[in-house]
């Protein structure tokens, strides 16, 4: 089976060869029948890594331990559900996962559009090509999942921490969206290669664009929910080098989408959109070196493995091969028009843009610092989470004004006066938000105040947005089927208030206390009297598990187990179990860590009480609703589109 | 009189360029601490605060939540028995529950005496991307 595996992988290889070598031949010189070709070894190339996945997904079901990785992996006590899981669980493969992403995902685009926009794909082509080059080669040659040794009795197994169902979803969620980023990066190459600059390429790309954000973003909030009630240290979100690898490409990715609408409707930030689309690949690329190279300090334990220089090199080739190709077309991206005015809506999404980027630059800055200051100083250094926090602030706080603002500035030039009435409403509900904040205390934080009246005057402005289209429409139905994608974006526009809203509440407002007890103490945290009852220990064949019986009396009564569970083997490693008890009404929660067992019964119990935190993940729920209704096909909105394109086909 | 037809996205980008680089240098410049990252074996001659990346080596002795702290030493992550060893006294709230000898941890806090006086801990978390692991 192995053999069958490695020889997949080989093929893959050499059909990606084929499709980047041949591709170029037959684009540069407009021979179809090659073509078309080199475009079915990308298929093939599909199809072969897919072969090559299923016998790693059957190594890995079966305990085949004769299978290095499955070995390193898996044991015979592992589930098959998370027999499967391990696939994306180690480094080989998790990359046979993205070259299997990266082929499945070029081969739909490339079928879909191959005869709209033939002469464009036949450069998208070798470039999709290019990619899968790389990774298939780094799979055949440098980190094989098809390994082979003589079979011992059992495998390693799968750390606990990763046992869990966050690792069925959140992994793939992001090499959804990671790898997802690599088509409208290989169209947008595809129409500067090919000469074919108008907006034909965006057109094309924009739900797989929009597909990619939105994997991406479900899977960093899967995460953070993971950290939050799994990992048991009280947070979501550590700015950690791992978790800003993921924040980056979304960040570049979001700016992308929102000013492909300028050139979609006004022709221009052609430059600027070929920017985007690089930056949010390559980052995505630089994300995968980040995790895989061990060259900056992270709270996960990341080997110094060879592959990183591999990832380094290629990251460092194709930011050239981009930056070159932009400026070799330069003359071909000039803007059909012109900003008019500082004060309309194209100037809005600009704004809103280099926010987007100085929030993606800054956090690039952040993690690279160390690696910066080692080079410079020779000796490495860090910025925590204060830098973080700051430029969240400077950036973010503006950034959400600004989605209120945008959408009711009119194109072109608005004037001063006709905006002030518009956002007349927003405004005074802003202004009533912010007056009833401080009267109930909320003033104890000045970002949090800021950030919860900015939310309730985007808020507004949504609200205004929507009655004002379904008086025009006749009903509410009626106005989001016509124009999905604007007011899916109003309901993403809606979950990041949701999320700002939940990251303020829970971070600026929450209370935190430490203390010891033995059974029958109490102890008082934000309102809710927490009354030790004593520990129980629980030893199963695998595992020791050690919790604390807590009472609770205040807004919400009843018991909650906290504990810790130390797994045998896996040199004794301990999991925190907390106790969480959700209060919907308020989306607040009461988080309990019972911290450390001493032998004479006393036990330090950590409480947190985190007030909307729960909003943050009520926010994932509807940024998947709004990314849906954006992504839906719309028949209306394509003639609309292809209306407005046809000057730039003929 | 003849209007100027140059575009203010220009103006609009360097003015945004502009405060950005205005931002960062008032944040380095004011508030921007940086921090040492460094190993056990590369602490000589370092005083202040710090942050040291190592591997936990027994015993570990004492409590966090006491005066006299909870005592543990650190090395160089994957060095031999040979590395230094530096000691830690560590104050404050309950070490992570995967704390133990040979865990990877970053300790922060500040260098008194040739020991780590510290005041935060973070276990790595055993991910994916691990060394290859020995039967």
């Amino acid at each position: 089976m192995a053999d069958l595996g490695r020889a997949a992988l080989a093929v893959s290889l050499g059909l990606a060869v084929y499709a980047l070598v041949v591709g170029i031949v037959a684009a540069r010189s407009n021979r179809r029948r090659l073509a078309v070709s080199a475009r079915n070894a990308l298929f093939a190339c599909f199809g072969s890594t897919l072969v090559a996945a299923a016998v790693l997904a059957s190594a890995l079901v079966r305990h085949d331990f004769s299978f290095v990785y499955v070995a390193q992996h898996t044991n015979r006590t592992l589930s098959a559900r998370y027999a499967l899981t391990a696939f994306w669980g180690g480094q080989e493969g998790s990359l046979l996962l993205w070259l299997l992403v990266l082929t499945g995902y070029g081969t739909l685009a490339v079928a879909v559009n191959r005869r709209l926009l033939r002469d464009l794909v036949a450069w998208v082509v070798p470039v999709l090509g290019g990619i899968a080059t790389f990774f298939a080669f780094v799979l055949v040659a440098i980190a094989s999942p098809f390994d082979t040794q003589t079979a011992p009795v059992d495998g390693l197994g799968l750390t606990p921490s990763l046992q869990n169902p966050y690792m069925a979803i959140h992994p793939p969620m992001l090499y959804l969206g990671y790898v997802g980023l690599a088509i409208p990066f290989s169209f947008a190459a595809g129409a500067l290669l090919s000469g074919k600059t108008d907006e034909r390429w965006l057109v094309a790309t924009r739900r797989w664009t929009l597909a990619a954000w939105a994997f991406l973003g479900v899977g960093q909030l899967l995460g953070a929910h993971w950290a939050y009630v799994e990992v048991g240290w009280g947070g979501y979100y550590a700015w950690d080098p791992v978790e800003n690898a993921a924040l980056m490409p979304w960040l570049a990715a979001t700016a992308f989408l929102h000013s492909v609408m300028i050139q979609e409707r006004k022709g221009m930030l052609k430059v600027w959109n070929m920017v985007l689309v690089a930056l949010a690949f390559e980052l995505s690329v630089f994300g995968t070196f980040l995790t895989r190279s061990g060259v900056v300090n992270s709270i996960h334990s990341f080997a110094k493995s060879p592959i990183g220089s591999w990832f380094l090199a290629f990251v460092v080739i194709s930011t050239l091969f981009s930056v070159a190709l932009i400026l070799w077309r330069l003359p071909l991206l000039k803007a059909r028009t012109k900003l008019e005015s500082a004060l309309s809506r194209e100037a809005t999404f600009l704004y809103n843009n280099l926010l987007l980027v100085a929030l993606c630059l800054t956090v690039l800055w952040g993690v690279l610092f160390p690696i910066l200051t080692q080079l410079v100083q020779g000796e490495t250094r860090t910025i925590g989470r204060p830098y973080y926090d700051f430029f969240l602030r400077a950036f973010g706080l503006p950034l959400l004004l600004l989605m209120g603002i945008g959408p009711l500035v009119a194109w072109r030039k608005a004037s001063a006066r006709s905006l002030l009435k518009l956002l007349a409403w927003p405004i005074a509900t802003a202004v009533v938000a912010g007056a009833i904040l401080v009267a109930v205390g909320a003033g104890s934080s000045k970002p949090g105040l800021i950030a919860y009246t900015f939310s309730a005057f985007v808020l507004a402005t949504i609200v205004v947005e929507l009655v004002r289209g379904t008086r025009a429409a006749g009903s509410l139905f009626r106005l989001v089927s016509r124009n999905r994608r604007r007011y899916g974006g109003y309901v993403v526009h809606a979950a990041v208030v949701l999320l700002a809203i939940g990251i303020a509440g829970s971070s600026a407002y929450q209370t935190t206390t430490e203390q010891r007890l033995v059974p029958g103490q109490t102890m008082t945290v934000a309102g809710y009297h927490l009354t030790y009852r004593g520990a129980t220990h629980i030893d199963t064949p695998n595992a020791q598990r050690v919790q604390a019986l807590i009472d609770v009396r205040g807004p919400w009564s009843g018991r909650l187990r906290t504990g810790s569970v130390t797994y045998t083997g896996f040199a004794g490693e301990t999991d925190r179990e907390v106790g969480i008890k959700t209060d919907w009404l308020r989306a607040e929660d009461l988080y309990v860590i019972a911290d450390d067992f001493r032998p004479d019964g006393a036990v330090y119990f950590k409480v947190l009480v985190r007030p909307l935190i729960n909003l943050i993940w009520l926010a994932g729920l509807l940024f998947v609703v709004g990314s849906l209704v954006a992504l839906w096909p719309d028949a209306r909105e394509q003639r609309r589109l292809v209306t407005r394109l046809a000057p730039a086909r003929a | 009189m003849a209007r100027s037809t140059r575009s203010p996205a220009r103006l609009i980008v360097a003015l945004a360029v502009a405060g950005v680089l205005a931002v960062f240098l008032l944040y380095t410049a004011v508030a921007g601490n940086s921090t040492p990252s460094l190993t056990p074996s590369g602490l000589a001659g370092h005083v202040g605060k710090v942050q040291v990346v190592g591997a936990v080596v027994g015993p570990i002795r004492g409590d966090s939540h006491s005066a006299a702290g909870l005592r543990f030493g650190i090395r160089d992550i994957g060095s031999g028995a040979k590395s230094p060893v530096v000691q830690v006294v560590y104050r404050g709230d309950s070490p992570p529950p995967l704390f133990a000898v040979t865990r990877h941890v970053v300790v922060s806090g500040t260098i008194v005496g040739g020991r780590i006086a510290g005041t935060g801990i973070v276990t790595k978390c055993p991910s994916k991307y691990v060394p290859t692991k020995k039967y």
